[in-house]
């Protein structure tokens, strides 16, 4: 039993993290004396300590996986995720190449299977085809998205890929996003989530995807004052001629990208950088755009006739000249920031540890960042195997996202998938469709974006219907429902969900569910529980 | 910018042009009593999402450009069948939009022309973004305009039903520290009896009370939770809230039929915020999205797909204001789009995106009956990119003068809208209805 002052310094420690984290992201340098948290305990038992991996570095346990957890032992279990390369996947990407083949194409393939060239005043029925083959790439990526998260025995792999996912957003439904997105799922996102962040940073900096969705592939060198003259001079007139009206069209420096690969990729919002430093990085980065080479192959496509080539004032520092080198340079220096290393390690220990982690956690895990170079494993060690990761007052107190909360049902209930529209179209009315987020900060993975009223009804209906197998496209296995009993309720439901400190009132509707309206019943409201909805 | 055409539409009264105020009903002036007692003013914002062609809606017939520009899109001049509503002699409706053109004649409604936003972007994502945020360009501004009123001015007593989203998702306006809520499809009624028990929260605090008494945990262990346990008992209060507020919006507003309403659900959407209304339990906020407008292709002239739609927004808009009767005094419905749309027709009998667009207010304190907001013609010269009309009224400027007009909320001494301040001359479009 804890003593009462324990309790006390829990509550004033949580409103220092909170104080912490606003710190941190203001760009104050935080002045509050780092102790190490302690453990406010009971420390956790073997069984939730299983649970405790199995929904924070997996999408939730499937039947069966919180005893090989014990029984391995946690700590094997997470050096294994860590290595995903030595988990055999085959299966699952041969499942993946006969459902949605884009995503395993590469670029070039994909485009070729999959993208009609865009003709001015085509016929109807071609725009329609055109436009049938644009939705079929844009939703094999966010079906596979679903099938590999419940499906791939690389749960940390899914699990850290959702979080590059969000952290390097783009939204397949902008423009020709809808082809290159599984491609940069794949070259981007996955190739490097287990490397370096640099190698991450640079690769998404030259990935059309990218380039497209944050509006650089249009950037162009601002006019001159010659130029801008000109176009006065002709303000007036009836006669424009053509070179000067080509001045006024599309022609000039687009932030967008600019400003969030420092705001939200690398060093945090208004943290070392002013708007001059985002329009001089937007200079820099004009003619990283995209394009086809001389093979007719589309990419990205560095365009002198964009590019600006006088200097540039950043940071404090001038840059002689342009070219493309620039560019990369700063896009490393950047990666190698302490404030970049700060950031990504306050996201990281957010998504993994708690909404609000703890100051000294956060400081100790970006000395690693700093120390290896952003070496990607190095930094989720850190975090994983920080007394911090399991303690008590980390325990189940992360409220699931979504999509998280969808596929950790799916996994619960052993369902299988044969089309994942329809569940698609529940995740959206939670709020959460798969790579479809508008905003270039991505999904938020903190209980404060997502408790809200009204989303919870929507759970509720998932639960239900995926309980009652009347959720087209899914199935939940019969065995699973079987011969459930009053007697086994608690063994072959309630303890496959909770893995301890069940709530009274949970418990009791689970066998009044059971009694009334048989095992889907009972199924659903603990799915729709509010403990399954704790991570 | 062209003086003769500024000349012209002066002289022929389109900008001030107060014709038609002959239909003004008497109940419907300033200052008319308040039937529901302390029930707040409502705003009915309605978003029409993808860019609403603000030209084939209020549409500039006289000038020989537009059937120039528009060869197959074109609606027919007024007189003869299925032509232009008359406005004046420049303007007119599109004939698809009877109820509000007779709402206009009755001097409820007013259009308000090239409006829109200070930032150039034409992406949808963008402007709807920068406009429900009120933020032209700010992307570290993450909370929606109408959001940030409530919040602002929020109070210990604030209705349950204060502001509402009349579709699933909450809509970026109203996203933020407020808790808003967005009404789900029907048929949720069934899931919320199956999970109103276990989401009890006095029945939860009797069971553990129970639990305590039975010698499980001391007394206090109420206020003791462990961080697990608070974390289940804010998810447990948030449904038992959610259930709260829907049941009573199922009770007020029911099922019945759709009555004077296009069996639609923009329709049905219009009937309920009605009722809500009418139930007067505090509904100052209420947001309907309408999607589909983004014509690039086929989007018709007198009939087709954009006339439908415009169809729709009339008949729902004009069953509302009848629905309301007198209420309409401290009701003010307010149609916007993210931009409008190319001036000349694209190769595909359609639009593409262009800038700025118009917005429609109708209620008891629009000073109806004229067209707002100045028109400098189609020109290319006098078009943003040789394509696109040119926004002469900020979003803001109508965002601002509607929360004082209804609330007496002054945005700009607020500070409300994040790096603006207004020097621009105030629309004058509504009368104020707010004490001061």
């Amino acid at each position: 039993m804890r003593r009462p002052s324990d309790l006390t310094r829990c509550f004033q420690s949580m409103v220092l993290f909170v104080l912490a984290g606003g710190f941190l992201l203001a760009g104050l340098s935080p002045a509050l004396a780092e102790r190490p948290e302690k453990d406010l305990g009971p420390a956790l038992t073997e069984r939730e300590q299983a649970f405790h991996v199995l929904n924070r570095l997996a999408f939730g346990p499937r039947a069966g996986d919180v005893n090989r957890v014990m029984e391995m032992g946690w700590e094997e279990w997470v050096r294994e995720q860590l290595d995903p390369k030595s988990i055999d996947d085959d299966a699952l990407n041969e499942q993946l190449k006969k459902k949605y083949p884009s995503v395993t194409m590469s670029l070039g393939e994909a485009l070729r299977e999959y993208k009609l060239p865009y003709k001015k005043g085509a016929d109807p029925e071609y725009i329609k085809r055109r436009n049938q083959l644009r939705s079929k790439a844009r939703d094999e990526l966010r079906d596979a998205t679903l099938y590999r998260a419940v499906n791939s025995p690389r749960q940390f792999e899914e699990v850290i890929v959702e979080f590059w996912r969000n952290h390097f957003n783009i939204d397949n439904n902008k423009d020709d996003v809808a082809w290159t997105a599984s491609d940069f799922e794949n070259s981007v996102i996955r190739k490097h989530a287990f490397g370096k962040f640099e190698r991450m940073l640079l690769a998404s900096s030259q990935h059309p995807a990218m380039l497209v969705y944050l509006d650089n592939a249009v950037s162009q060198k601002p006019l001159t004052e010659r130029e801008l003259k000109l176009m006065e001079r002709y303000e007036n007139r009836d006669f424009v001629p053509r070179s000067v009206a080509a001045l006024g069209r599309a022609r000039g420096l687009n932030e967008n990208y600019a400003r969030e690969i420092m705001e939200l990729h690398s060093l945090g919002v208004d943290r070392h950088y002013k708007q001059r430093d985002v329009t001089e990085l937007a200079r820099v980065l004009t003619g990283w755009s995209v394009g086809y080479n001389e093979d007719g192959e589309y990419g990205f496509d560095f365009k002198d006739n964009y590019h600006d080539d006088d200097n540039k004032k950043i940071f404090g520092s001038t840059l002689r000249g342009g070219g493309m080198k620039q560019g990369v340079g700063v896009i490393r220096e950047l990666a190698d920031h302490k404030y970049t290393a700060e950031f990504i390690s306050y996201k990281l220990c957010r998504y993994l540890v708690r909404d609000e982690p703890s100051e000294a956690l956060v400081d100790r895990v970006a000395k690693v960042f700093k120390r290896t170079n952003g070496d990607l494993p190095k930094v989720y060690e850190a975090i994983i195997f920080s007394d911090d990761f399991m303690y008590r007052q980390n325990h189940r107190v992360k409220f699931k996202t979504p999509f998280e909360y969808t596929v950790s049902a799916l996994r619960a209930t052993g369902a299988q998938i044969n089309s994942a529209g329809p569940t698609h179209n529940m995740l959206k009315k939670m709020g959460q469709p798969t790579y479809r987020c508008i905003d270039p900060t991505g999904y938020y993975d903190q209980a404060e974006a997502w408790l809200d009223p009204g989303v919870l009804l929507y759970r509720w209906q998932f639960a239900m219907s995926l309980a009652n197998n009347d959720l087209k496209g899914v199935r939940v296995p019969d065995h699973l429902q079987a011969n459930l009993s009053a007697d086994s309720l608690d063994t072959r439901l309630i303890q496959r969900l909770v893995p301890a400190r069940i709530d009274p009132q949970t418990r009791n509707e689970a066998q009044e569910a059971l009694a009334k309206g048989g095992a889907s019943s009972a199924w659903g409201v603990m799915l729709g529980s509010p403990e399954f909805q704790q991570q | 910018m062209s003086p003769t055409r500024r000349d012209f539409l002066k002289q022929s009264g389109l900008v001030l042009g107060a014709s038609g105020l002959s239909g003004l009903t008497p109940s419907l002036t300033y200052g008319a009593p308040n039937v529901d007692g302390s029930q707040p003013p409502t705003l009915v914002v309605v978003y029409l999402r993808g860019g609403q062609d603000p030209i084939n809606s209020i549409i500039p017939y006289a000038d020989p450009l537009y059937a120039k520009l528009r060869p197959t899109i074109k609606v027919n001049p007024p007189g003869g069948g299925g032509g232009v509503l008359k406005i004046n002699k420049y303007f007119g409706f599109h004939p698809a939009m009877k109820e509000i053109a007779e709402l206009y004649d009755q001097g409820m409604m007013c259009p308000i022309l090239n409006c829109g936003s200070t930032h150039p972007t034409r992406s949808h994502f963008d402007a709807q973004d920068f406009m429900e945020r009120a933020a032209p360009g700010i992307k570290s501004v993450t909370e929606g305009w109408l959001n940030r009123y409530l919040y602002a001015t929020q109070t210990s007593e604030d209705a349950d039903l204060r502001a509402l989203s009349l579709q699933s998702t909450l809509p970026r306006s109203m996203r933020g520290q407020y808790g808003t809520l967005a009404v789900p499809g029907y048929g949720a009624n069934q899931v919320m009896s199956t999970f109103e028990d276990l989401y009890d929260c006095d029945s939860n605090k009797e069971a553990r009370k129970k639990n305590a008494a039975e010698g499980d945990k001391p007394a206090e262990a109420e206020t003791e939770l462990l961080p697990e346990e608070a974390m289940r008992l804010r998810i447990a209060e948030t449904g038992d809230e959610s259930i709260r507020k829907l049941r009573q919006i199922n009770k007020l507003v029911g099922n019945g039929g759709q009555g004077n309403y296009p069996k639609t659900t923009l329709g049905r959407q219009f009937r309920d915020v009605a009722k809500l209304i009418k139930a007067g339990e505090g509904l100052e906020v209420a947001a309907i999205d309408y999607n589909g407008w983004d014509h690039h292709a086929y989007q018709g002239g007198n009939q087709g797909t954009m006339s439908n739609m415009l169809g729709n927004l009339s008949k729902s808009i004009g069953a509302f204001v009848k629905d309301m009767g007198p209420r309409m005094d401290r009701t003010l419905v307010l149609t916007m789009s993210e931009f409008g749309r190319t001036v000349r027709e694209n190769g595909n009998n359609g639009t593409d995106h262009g800038r700025a667009g118009c917005m429609m207010a109708i209620g008891g304190m629009v000073k109806g009956g004229q067209v707002y907001g100045k028109w400098t013609g189609m020109e290319r010269r006098n078009l943003v990119d040789g394509r696109d009309l040119k926004v002469h009224t900020d979003f803001r400027r109508v965002f601002a003068e509607t929360l004082a007009s209804l609330y007496g909320f002054e945005a700009d001494k607020e500070d409300f809208f994040p790096e603006y301040k207004s020097r621009e001359k105030p629309v004058g479009f509504l009368k104020r209805i707010a004490d001061a």
